[in-house]
C-alpha cells in the first residue's frame, strides 16, 4: 500500500516537472521572456520617479513635523521637484501621458525673505497624497 | 537537485521551459518534504518505534505535544523541519513574484534549490530521521528540560526565523545573477525578512523565558554560543531592515546591503552549525554529530559564492547618491547599522575564540560574560540612544537648531527621570541609571512623534495607516526599551542571597522571609521529585517549592525551580534549592529578587504587535510592483 502512494506520489511529481514538456512539445518561442533594455531603462525611470516622489513627501512631512527649517525646506524641495519633474518627462517622452498621471506636487516654495516674499513656504494641501499611493496609474 | 541544475541551465542558456520545469521541480520539493514531514509525525504520534528516531526521542509516557515536539527535539527531524520550511517559503516566494519579478525568479529558483539540496542531502546520506530498526517495546524519551511548552513553540520560531532569511538571500543573489539590482528585490522579499526577523526575535524571546523558568540558574540569557547563534543574525537582519530603507530611497548602500543580507543567511546556517556540532559547548548543544563538518563546509562554500557575486556585480552596485549630510536620517541609519554590526561581530568573536585558540595554541579558552556584558554597554546604549534621536532627525539634511528644538522635550523628560531615579536610590548601579534616562528618552522621542504626526495628518490612525513601516518600527522600538528597562533592572538592581538552611530556619531577602518547612520526596509516573518547601512572608505570604526531578525514562535530571510573580510590585520571587539531601534535610538556597524582569516578557508581545503593524498587507506596494511591468505587456 505505502509503495503504491510512493509510486503515485513519485509519478505525480515527475509529470508535474515535465508539464511544461507536454504542454509544448515544440515550442514556438522558447527564451525567456527577461525584460529587455529599453523596459531595464523604464524600470530606471520608474525608480527615480518614485524616489523623487517619495522624497518629497518624507520633506513635506518633516517640515510639517517641525523637523526641518523653512530655510532648508526650501534649499531641499527645488532639487526634489526637478528630479520628479524630469523623471516624469522621461517616461511621457517614452509612454505617452498614462505613465505620468500624478497629483498635484507641492507648490514652489516662496523665495527667501530678503526677496520681498512672506517668510514661510506655501502651505501643502492636506491630505497630501502620499505618491506611490496616487500617482501610479492603473492599467 | 534537477531544480538547481535545470534552473541554472535554463537561467544561463536563456530557456523558458525548462525554467518552468525547474519551478515547478522547487513546488515538487516541498510536496515531497511535507509528505516525509507528515510521515514522521504520524510515526511520533503512533509511537512507532520501528522508526529509529522516533525511539530514541520519545517513549509512551510522554504526552502527544510532547511526542510532537520531539519532531525538532533531535537532530534528524530538525533538519527536516529546516527543509520543510526552506521548501515551502521558497515554493510561495517564487509562487507569488513568478510573473512581477521573472527576470529574477529565474535565478531565485536554483539558489533555492542550492540550498534544499544541501538539506536533502544531510537528510538522505548524513542524518536521516527514517532510520529503522527492529522495534523495542518502549522509546528512550525526550530530554526532560524539552519537556517545556516554551519548546513546543520555540524551535519552530527559530527555524521559521533561519530559514526565512534565505528568501531576501536568494532574492539577492537572483538580482545579482540576473544583473537587475534595482530596488524591486528589496520590495518583494521586504516582508519575508520582516517576518523571518520577528520569528527570531520572539523566538529567542520564548527561549529566553524557558531558560528562565526551566535551565533555572536564575537568569534568561547566559551569553551562551547557541543562543549567540540566534542573536548573530537577528542583530545582522535588524541592520538590513534599517539600511534597505536608505535604498529604496536614496539608491545607496547597494553592497553594504548584499553583504548584510548575506551575513545574515550566512550566520543563520552558522547558527545551525554551533547548535548541532558540538565543536562549541553548551547547555542547549542536545545532540552532536559529525553534521557540523558538511554545515561549515556548506558556510565556507557559501560565503565564498556571495563574496564572488558581489566582487563581480560591484560596478552595478555603485551608489548613485551621496550622503548629503552627517546631520540626516540617512547617517543616523548608517551610525546604527555600524553599531549593531560592530555588536553582531563582537559576539561572533566572542563565539569563535574558543574554537580559534583550540585550533592555534590547542587549548580551549572561553570568554565570559564580563566580555558580553561589556561590548553590549559600548554598543547598546548608544544604540538605545541613536533609536531616540534617529527618528527626529530629517531626511537628507537636518540642521542643529532644528534637531535641538525638537530634542528639547524629551531631553527634559529624561532628565527628570534620571533625576527622580537618583532620588530614589537607582544611582548605586551607573549603567543602569543610563539605561533608564535613555530609554525614557526614547519613550518620550516615540510619543513626541505620535503627536506631532498625528496633529500634522489629523489622528493616529491616519498616520500610522499611511506608513504602517515606520510606526509598526516605533512600536518595536517601544519593545525594545521596555526590553532595556527589564534587562537594566533585573540584572543592575536585583538581588542574589544564598544560604545553608534546614528546617525551621530563616533567611531575609529584599523584603520576603523565607523558612524552611519540610524536604520531602515523591514518587511520580517516570519521575522521583525531590523538593524543599519554603514558607514565605513579608511582602508575600504564602508557600514556593523548589527542588529536581530525577527522570526515569530517560535517566537524567531537571532542576524545578520556585518563582512568584508580583505584577503590583513587577519583581520576581526566584528560588533555587540546590543539593536537597532528604536524609540530613540539609538544603542549600539561592534566592534572587529580580525586578522588572516581567518587563521582558511582555515586550516580546510588544515586538510581536510592532512587527504585526509592519508587516500589515500594503496593496500600494503590490500595485508598485504591477506598474513595474506595465509597458512590457502593453
Amino acid at each position: 500500500m505505502s509503495i503504491a502512494v510512493g509510486v503515485l506520489l513519485a509519478a505525480a511529481a515527475v509529470l508535474l516537472v515535465a508539464l511544461p514538456f507536454l504542454r509544448e512539445p515544440v515550442a514556438a518561442d522558447d527564451r525567456l521572456d527577461a525584460p529587455d533594455e529599453a523596459e531595464a531603462q523604464h524600470l530606471a525611470l520608474l525608480d527615480e520617479r518614485d524616489r523623487a516622489l517619495s522624497a518629497l513627501k518624507e520633506l513635506e512631512f518633516d517640515h510639517r513635523t517641525g523637523k526641518i527649517a523653512d530655510a532648508d525646506y526650501r534649499e531641499l524641495v527645488g532639487p526634489l521637484r526637478r528630479s520628479a519633474a524630469k523623471a516624469l518627462r522621461g517616461l511621457e517622452r517614452r509612454y505617452g501621458s498614462r505613465m505620468t498621471e500624478t497629483p498635484d506636487l507641492p507648490p514652489e516654495p516662496s523665495p527667501p525673505p530678503d526677496e520681498g516674499t512672506p517668510p514661510t513656504p506655501a502651505p501643502v494641501p492636506e491630505p497630501y497624497p502620499p505618491p506611490d499611493e496616487a500617482t501610479i496609474p492603473q492599467e | 537537485m534537477y531544480a538547481l541544475v535545470a534552473g541554472a541551465t535554463a537561467a544561463v542558456t536563456n530557456r523558458r521551459r525548462l525554467a518552468l520545469s525547474a519551478r515547478n521541480a522547487l513546488f515538487c520539493c516541498f510536496g515531497s518534504t511535507l509528505v516525509a514531514a507528515i510521515v514522521l509525525a504520524v510515526a511520533l504520534a503512533r509511537h512507532d518505534f520501528s522508526f529509529t528516531y522516533v525511539a530514541q526521542h520519545t517513549n509512551r509516557t510522554l504526552s502527544t505535544p510532547y511526542t510532537l515536539s520531539a519532531f525538532w527535539g533531535g537532530q534528524e527531524g530538525s533538519l527536516l523541519l529546516w527543509l520543510l520550511v526552506l521548501t515551502g517559503y521558497g515554493a510561495l516566494a517564487v509562487a507569488l513574484n513568478r510573473k512581477l519579478l521573472r527576470d529574477l525568479t529565474v535565478w531565485v529558483v536554483p539558489v533555492l534549490a542550492g540550498i534544499g539540496t544541501f538539506f536533502a542531502f544531510m537528510l538522505v546520506a548524513v542524518a536521516s530521521p527514517f532510520d529503522t530498526q527492529t522495534a523495542p517495546l518502549d522509546g528512550a524519551g525526550l530530554t526532560p528540560s524539552l519537556q517545556n511548552p516554551y519548546m513546543v513553540a520555540h524551535p519552530p520560531m527559530l527555524y521559521l526565523g533561519y530559514v526565512g532569511l534565505s528568501v531576501p538571500f536568494a532574492f539577492a543573489a537572483g538580482a545579482m545573477l540576473s544583473g537587475r539590482t534595482d530596488e524591486r528585490w528589496i520590495v518583494a522579499t521586504r516582508r519575508w525578512t520582516l517576518a523571518a526577523w520577528a520569528f527570531l526575535g520572539f523566538g529567542q524571546l520564548l527561549g529566553a523565558h524557558w531558560a528562565y523558568v526551566e535551565v533555572g540558574w536564575g537568569g534568561y540569557y547566559a551569553w551562551d554560543p547557541v543562543e549567540n547563534a540566534a542573536l548573530m543574525p537577528w542583530l545582522a537582519a535588524t541592520a538590513f531592515l534599517h539600511s534597505v530603507m536608505i535604498q529604496e530611497r536614496k539608491g545607496m548602500l547597494k553592497v553594504w546591503n548584499m553583504v548584510l543580507v548575506a551575513l545574515a543567511f550566512e550566520l543563520s546556517i552558522f547558527g545551525t552549525f554551533l547548535t548541532r556540532s558540538g565543536v562549541v559547548n553548551s547547555i542547549h548543544s542536545f545532540s552532536k554529530s559529525p553534521i557540523g563538518t558538511w554545515f561549515l563546509a556548506f558556510v565556507v562554500i557559501s560565503t565564498v559564492f556571495s563574496l564572488t557575486l558581489i566582487m563581480w556585480r560591484l560596478p552595478l552596485l555603485k551608489a548613485r547618491t551621496k550622503l548629503e549630510s552627517a546631520l540626516s536620517r540617512e547617517a543616523a541609519f548608517l551610525y546604527n547599522n555600524l553599531l549593531l554590526v560592530a555588536l553582531c561581530l563582537t559576539v561572533l568573536w566572542g563565539v569563535l575564540f574558543p574554537i580559534v585558540t583550540q585550533l592555534f595554541k590547542g587549548e580551549t579558552r572561553t570568554i565570559g560574560r564580563p566580555y558580553y556584558d561589556f561590548f553590549l554597554r559600548v554598543f547598546g546604549l548608544p544604540l538605545l540612544l541613536l533609536m531616540g534621536i534617529g527618528p527626529l532627525i530629517a531626511w537628507r539634511k537636518a540642521s542643529v537648531r532644528a534637531l535641538v528644538k525638537m530634542l528639547a522635550w524629551p531631553i527634559t523628560v529624561s532628565i527628570l527621570c534620571g533625576v527622580a531615579l537618583v532620588a530614589v536610590g537607582a544611582g548605586s548601579s551607573r549603567p543602569g541609571l543610563i539605561a533608564y534616562t535613555f530609554s525614557s528618552f526614547v519613550l518620550a522621542t516615540i510619543v513626541l512623534e505620535l503627536v506631532r504626526g498625528a496633529r500634522a495628518v489629523g489622528s493616529v490612525f491616519t498616520l500610522i495607516s499611511r506608513n504602517r513601516r515606520r510606526y509598526g518600527g516605533y512600536v518595536v522600538h517601544a519593545a525594545i526599551v521596555l526590553l532595556a528597562i527589564g534587562i537594566a533592572g533585573s540584572s543592575a538592581y536585583g538581588t542574589n542571597v544564598q544560604r545553608r538552611l534546614t528546617p525551621g530556619q530563616s533567611m531575609t531577602v529584599a523584603g520576603y522571609t523565607l523558612t524552611l518547612a519540610q524536604v520531602r520526596r515523591t514518587q511520580v509516573p517516570n519521575a522521583t521529585e525531590t523538593r524543599a518547601v519554603f514558607d514565605v512572608s513579608g511582602r508575600w505570604n504564602g508557600t514556593l517549592t523548589s527542588g529536581d526531578n530525577q527522570y526515569i525514562f530517560p535517566p537524567e535530571p531537571s532542576r524545578e525551580v520556585g518563582i512568584k510573580t508580583s505584577w503590583k510590585r513587577a519583581e520576581d520571587l526566584y528560588v533555587i534549592a540546590d543539593d536537597v539531601n532528604v536524609k540530613t534535610h540539609v538544603v542549600f538556597v539561592q534566592v534572587l529578587v529580580k525586578p522588572l524582569v516581567n518587563l521582558i516578557w511582555i515586550a516580546g508581545i510588544v515586538f510581536l504587535l510592532g512587527a504585526g503593524v509592519a508587516l500589515w498587507p500594503d496593496a500600494r506596494e503590490q500595485r508598485r510592483l504591477v506598474t513595474r511591468l506595465a509597458p512590457a505587456r502593453a
